[in-house]
């Protein structure tokens, strides 16, 4: 918990996340995303709780547990003056790198987040991608066990963004555990194995994409155009395992259904028997947005 | 290698390579402290004021050629030019000419009057468009006539004691005593009590601590740059003690300061002949005076929110302990209360202790105004390092 004031920032949040896994906290703006991993990372300390990471103990005095840690803050910390090789120099020695194995590890990373040519170059030349990859570059210097993104793609171009997704994709498989905070549900559903919802201050519901759809008992969706009999059609659909629900209109059948992926081939089949022609397939799956909404009763980006 | 010093190490890059410290740090003070010491140097010790006098002595006696005397032995130390003309017209002319400021006019009949027990005058003629040298001309004119005033009174005096009359022989044997005193004119007025530096050192040295805040500012302010930019937040992640993070911004500030003020003390030793004083005590001020700045310029950036906000604060900090300081012009020999307010500041101490030094003193005379700046320094260190870390810390 953390109090500033009256105001409640965060209460009740309490996680566990394992090596190789990515955990989502998705939020909109100001709902505790990042009081929460600041206390996560040591920069601010609970009023009540405690974190551990890697079995040691997070404080904002203690240093030990910090260097698991790898943080990457939602502003770019990064100096204008330095070039991205002195930038990745000094924030390496700060985690107790140095020599050859520092430049070394220095050089892998530049590699990674696609700045190597432009190593030399001083930050602030950068462009708004190049810094905001800089920025990811630095906290995963040290191998941290758990790296913490806070909103890594804010303010960056489709391409970047897109490149940043991918090298937080690949992180996963190199076992490191990853925590992600974001208030775009995309890149939740796209990058985290498991999400907490948090909506000021608290958790609301937390588990993998199926398990929050489910909890809160929205459907896939599927939109089938077609023409003839497609009143049988829907009927005949009604009957089919996993079937909320069919219902015709004007050369269209809606259903809905627990996992339209797993029945979609029963689906299409079942209109084309009953004297259907299937002239094309729209399958809609419940995201989390919708989850968001559910549970909260505002959108995502309110 | 200390997470401090990587930290300040990094700063110090930072400050090079941005020149802001070369700037306000080195040339400004430099060519500032040139510029009050062209403009002002001169008037704090009389030379080339531009005094030009002439002098008419037609009483052509003892007395008469004791004041002609006294104008001679001025000029001889540069702080007047003195004419000496025949008589009353000729110097008329020259100050029409313009060739004198004024002259004076011995009358005839001047050591008659003096041993009349008369009173003794002597005349100033001045050009309208010279007032002020006509006013200093005035002044001598005027310390002559009271020494002679108070010389009669003496001679009176000493003659009624001893029952005598005053004649020219008694006032003959009372001049032969060691007692009787002759006018000095000197204008500058060195007490036993405090020193008093020369110009170029003055402004030198009070240039250098007065920019010396200002410098260490960067090191201070950037705390809150940092927090402002995001990069706190990193290094507060990071397995570093918090107050490495402090410790850092007082080092680089420290070591600001310190190059700072050694540049200047030896370029201004060089360029405008400051004496600074025996090495180790001037050492020992510009240590204290750093530490002292820098515990100052620290406690303003724990209480600012913004660096914006501190550098305002710091500067008008600066400007004012500076002013009061005596960095300008020296406050502590103004008297009042200002005199004893001036003591308030590290800047007042730093100038005592140099004045101190003068006069080829040796380095212990420095230690009695290092102890008053090292108590600025304990203080408002202390004071900003509690601050900032329960900042850090929250």
């Amino acid at each position: 918990m953390k109090r500033f004031g009256d105001l409640t920032a965060v209460d009740g949040v309490s996680l566990t996340i394992s090596a190789g896994e990515t955990f989502g906290l998705l939020g909109p703006n100001g709902a505790g995303k990042t009081t929460a991993i600041s206390m996560i990372c040591g920069l601010l300390r609970p009023d009540e709780g405690s974190v551990t990471v890697a079995g040691e103990p997070i404080t904002t005095t203690s240093t030990r547990g910090r260097a698991a840690i790898g943080l990457v803050p939602q502003d770019l910390a990064i100096y204008p003056d330095l070039t991205g090789e002195e930038n990745l120099k000094f924030f390496g020695r700060l985690y107790g790198m140095t020599g050859a194995p520092l430049a070394s590890r220095v050089g892998e990373v530049l590699e990674l987040v696609g700045l190597a040519e432009r190593k030399d170059d001083h930050s602030k030349e950068y462009s708004g991608g190049m810094k905001r990859r800089l920025n990811i570059g630095i906290g995963l210097l040290h191998k941290p066990q758990l790296l913490v993104l806070d909103e890594p793609t804010v303010g960056v171009d489709p391409q970047s963004r897109n490149a940043i997704l991918e090298s937080v994709e690949n992180l996963s498989t190199e076992g490191m555990a990853v925590l992600y905070t974001t208030h775009y549900m995309e890149e939740a559903e796209r990058l985290c194995d498991r999400v907490a919802i948090i909506d000021e201050g608290t958790v609301q519901a937390e588990g993998t994409r199926r398990e929050l759809v489910s909890l809160v008992g929205e459907k896939d969706r599927v939109a089938i155009s077609g023409t003839g009999n497609l009143v049988d059609a829907a009927e005949a659909l009604r009957q089919i395992p996993g079937v909320t629900d069919a219902s015709s209109s004007d050369q269209r059948i809606d259903v809905l259904a627990t996992d339209a992926s797993a029945i979609l081939p029963e689906l299409l089949a079942s209109v084309s028997g009953s004297g259907g022609s299937i002239t094309g397939v729209e399958v809609e799956e419940p995201n989390l947005e919708a989850v968001f909404l559910h549970l909260t009763g505002k959108a995502l980006r309110d | 290698m200390p997470a401090s010093l990587r930290i300040a190490g990094k700063d110090l890059r930072l400050r090079i390579r941005d020149r802001s410290a070369l700037i306000l740090g080195i040339l400004a003070p430099l060519v500032l402290s040139y510029i009050f010491f062209l403009v002002f140097g001169p008037a704090t010790t009389g030379q080339g004021l531009g005094l030009e006098f002439g002098v008419v002595d037609e009483d052509q006696t003892g007395i008469s050629a004791s004041f002609t005397a006294v104008l001679e032995s001025a000029a001889a130390e540069g702080i007047l030019e003195l004419s000496v003309f025949d008589d009353q017209a000729a110097a008329e002319g020259a100050l029409e000419e313009g060739d004198v400021d004024s002259y004076f006019l011995v009358p005839r009949g001047l050591e008659q009057a003096v041993f009349a027990n008369q009173p003794a005058t002597v005349e100033v003629v001045g050009d309208v468009d010279a007032p002020n040298s006509t006013q200093i001309a005035a002044s001598f004119a005027e310390r002559f006539s009271s020494g002679i005033a108070a010389s009669q009174l003496a001679v009176v005096t000493a003659a009624t004691v001893e029952g005598v009359q005053v004649t020219p022989d008694f006032i003959q044997s009372l001049s032969q005593q060691p007692s009787v005193a002759g006018m000095n004119y000197v204008l500058i007025d060195e007490t036993a009590t405090t020193k008093q530096l020369d110009a170029p050192t003055f402004f030198a040295a009070g240039m250098a601590v007065f920019f010396l805040f200002f410098t260490v500012q960067f090191g201070v302010t950037g705390l809150l740059e940092e927090d402002r930019d995001g990069t706190l937040a990193r290094l507060m992640a990071a397995p570093i003690p918090r107050v490495s993070v402090v410790a850092g911004k007082a080092i680089v500030s420290f070591l600001l300061g310190i190059i700072s003020m050694g540049v200047l003390v030896v370029a201004t030793t060089f360029l405008m002949d400051a004496t600074w004083g025996a090495p180790l005590g001037v050492a020992l001020l510009v240590i204290a005076g750093v530490l002292a700045a820098v515990g100052i310029m620290g406690l303003v950036a724990s209480v600012a929110k913004t660096p914006e906000g501190s550098g305002n604060l710091g500067s008008i900090i600066a400007v004012v302990l500076g002013m009061l300081g005596g960095t300008f012009f020296p406050i502590a020999s103004s008297g009042g209360i200002l005199a004893s307010l001036t003591y308030l500041t590290p800047h007042a101490w730093f100038m005592r202790g140099l004045a101190d030094l003068s006069s080829a003193a040796p380095w212990t005379d420095a230690l009695p105004a290092t102890g008053a700046i090292m108590v600025f320094a304990v203080v408002t260190s202390s004071l900003a390092f509690l601050l900032l870390r329960r900042r850090l810390q929250k």
